[in-house]
């Protein structure tokens, strides 16, 4: 399949009140990938994030399936791209299947009402992501990992083939962290979705994902998959902490260790 | 579920019915069932009771529901936008700015000043429509204010709006007062009139244009309820859902005006429905938005009429106005829904 088909970045650059936050970001992705966005705090992954879902218009452009972002509608853009923020706080008692529902809002006029076919694909959003039981549960009451994976099945209803997710697992526990990157790569390996997240984790970003963009300072510090990027002199120098980076003999997978600092290295006031 | 759902529904049709029906009865000449009937057939048994009926009790019922209605409605759309359940229409300034409108038009009408301006020419009821669309342009006047603040000072953030609302709405009250204390001999029964608002002066006309401004208001809130919910998880989600966010919200702040600015033109300013009847249906009915819409018309509606009865029939002879029923009713709801904060 042609890269031209997935997602593109060339040249993404933003400067707010004067400060480089992103500088020269190119970035190509594959349909039915995972990519993760990693770097320290401040590194610009969230900005990053929102360029990439037409959120915020900026130098540089960004393009999906070959179609540029800055030339789709805010409806278009919500057809091609769903985006998973963490619902933070939650003023009205919404129950999960009233959220999931809001999915269908790119697809729907002023006056249409919902299909037998729209209720079935809410339900069968819900079904997929593990939460059938769960339909008119309050959406507050549910754990952690139940949210996020309640707002994966509105970006499913949503009917996007690029899901862009910022943190995740963010505030999860281990069950639930590996609970939902198994659905995410599930989705995108099985039925090629494309997802962009940011991670913190690296050891979770060598489990579940195929490409992995390392910022530092709001540039691209090394991209490709986790042999490429998880190296311990790279990691040392974004993340200045010593480090070892080592195969899992279970898992096969990358396995990235930070050590403390020595006394004599830690930064003085 | 959805059985008990229909019968939540089906009580509030029922009351939405009985409480006008009840409130015909109250007053000071008493009504037989069957003299209601034979009214409401246009053919009352005297000219006395005809008068009373058509042109007293009925224009009094229709606007008392359509202002308890029009306020409920939104309270509810003003809490759906700023995602705070604390938003109203009083405490958001838009009553004090419709207040202000109505304070300057009622003085400009002034006889007096119009002669010495040399438009005494001006006919009667131009007076009629000057009124609410000068109470249109203050509440949006206020709205503007508040958005302007909250988005300059404050970051934008609902809870900041609704802080830019309470100081707005001091300022433009203090401001009305200040114009009615110049330019009235008889200010005081007008301020009396804006702070507590009443439904004795209600003429049988006014049911005809708030009818359409309520109505038409509650039919755009149904078409855009699906945005509106979206709003419920805040700006950036409802944009990446395509939601015009923007506009709705301008939207929806002019239907919140037009609303506020017709009941207060004609009604005065009635505080806390609008906090409270949305809390009741949100906790009953449901938390979408067009659920919520339905729920605060039959509602808000049904409360403004019975609390009609209690101001006509509380006191021998006199009549207490409205909005100090609603105020005491709903300060003790506003600590409540303090403490709970959870609907």
């Amino acid at each position: 399949m042609s890269v031209s088909q997935g997602l593109k970045a060339t040249h993404l650059d933003l400067q707010i009140d004067g400060k480089v936050i992103l500088a020269d970001i190119n970035i190509e992705l594959q349909p039915g990938k995972l990519l993760a966005v990693i770097g320290p705090n401040g590194a610009g992954k969230t900005s990053l994030l929102k360029m990439l879902s037409g959120q915020i218009k900026t130098q540089g452009q960004v393009s999906w399936r070959g179609h540029a972002l800055n030339h789709l509608s805010q409806m278009q853009l919500a057809q091609q791209i769903a985006v998973v923020n963490q619902l933070n706080d939650h003023v009205f008692a919404l129950n999960l299947q009233q959220i999931v529902r809001m999915g269908l809002l790119p697809y729907k006029t002023l006056l249409s009402q919902d299909s037998n076919d729209d209720i079935q694909r809410i339900d069968d959003a819900i079904a997929r992501v593990g939460l059938a039981d769960k339909h008119q549960q309050r959406f507050s009451s549910l754990s952690g990992g139940e949210q996020q994976r309640g707002l994966i099945a509105r970006a499913l209803v949503q009917q996007a083939a690029l899901i862009i997710l910022d943190e995740p697992v963010n505030h999860l526990d281990v069950f639930y962290q590996h609970q939902v990157l198994s659905l995410l790569r599930n989705l995108a390996h099985q039925t090629n979705i494309t997802v962009v997240m940011s991670l913190h984790d690296l050891n979770l970003t060598a489990n579940y994902c195929d490409e992995i963009c390392l910022l530092d300072q709001g540039r691209v510090h090394a991209q490709g998959d986790a042999e490429t990027v998880l190296k311990a002199d790279i990691l040392q120098q974004v993340f200045h902490l010593p480090n070892v980076v080592r195969r899992d003999e279970i898992s096969n997978n990358l396995r990235v260790d930070f050590y403390p600092l020595q006394s004599s290295e830690e930064p003085h006031a | 579920m959805l059985k008990s759902r229909n019968y939540k529904w089906t009580l509030l049709i029922l009351l939405a019915l009985a409480c006008p029906i009840i409130s015909i009865f109250f007053g000071a000449a008493d009504f037989s069932a069957a003299q209601l009937y034979q009214c409401v057939v246009n053919e009352c048994d005297s000219a006395i009771n005809q008068l009373i009926f058509w042109d007293i009790r009925l224009p009094r019922i229709v606007v008392g529901f359509l202002v308890g209605a029009g306020l409920a409605v939104a309270g509810s759309t003003l809490q759906n936008i700023t995602r705070n359940g604390l938003a109203d229409p009083y405490l958001f300034g838009v009553v004090a700015g419709a207040g202000l409108g109505a304070s300057i038009a009622t003085l400009f009408f002034d006889s007096q000043f119009t002669s010495s301006i040399g438009l005494d020419f001006l006919p009667e009821f131009s007076f009629s429509i000057a009124l609410p669309l000068a109470a249109l342009l203050g509440a949006i006047f206020a709205v503007t204010l508040v958005q302007a603040l909250a988005a300059t000072s404050f970051g934008g953030r609902g809870e900041q709006m609704l802080l830019a609302g309470v100081a707005v709405s001091f300022m433009l009250n203090a401001m009305a007062h200040f114009l009615l204390f110049l330019g009235e001999p008889f200010a005081a029964n007008k301020v009396i009139f804006w702070l507590m608002g009443s439904l004795a002066r209600v003429e049988d006309w006014y049911a005809w244009i708030m009818l359409p401004v309520v109505v038409g208001c509650v039919l755009l809130l149904l078409l855009y309820g699906r945005r509106l919910d979206a709003l419920l998880l805040g700006d950036d989600n409802a944009k990446t859902l395509g939601v015009n966010v923007t506009r709705l919200r301008m939207l929806s702040l002019g239907i919140c005006a037009s609303l506020t600015a017709c009941i207060v033109a004609y009604c005065g300013g009635i505080g806390f429905v609008g906090l409270m009847i949305p809390h009741i249906v949100r906790r009953w009915v449901g938390v979408t938005s067009r659920v919520v819409t339905l729920g605060c018309v039959l509602l808000g509606g049904s409360f403004m009429v019975l609390v009609d009865i209690i101001a006509r029939s509380a006191l021998p002879e006199q009549e207490i106005p409205i909005g100090i029923i609603t105020a005491a009713i709903g300060s003790v709801f506003f600590l409540i829904v303090m403490r709970q904060q959870k609907v």
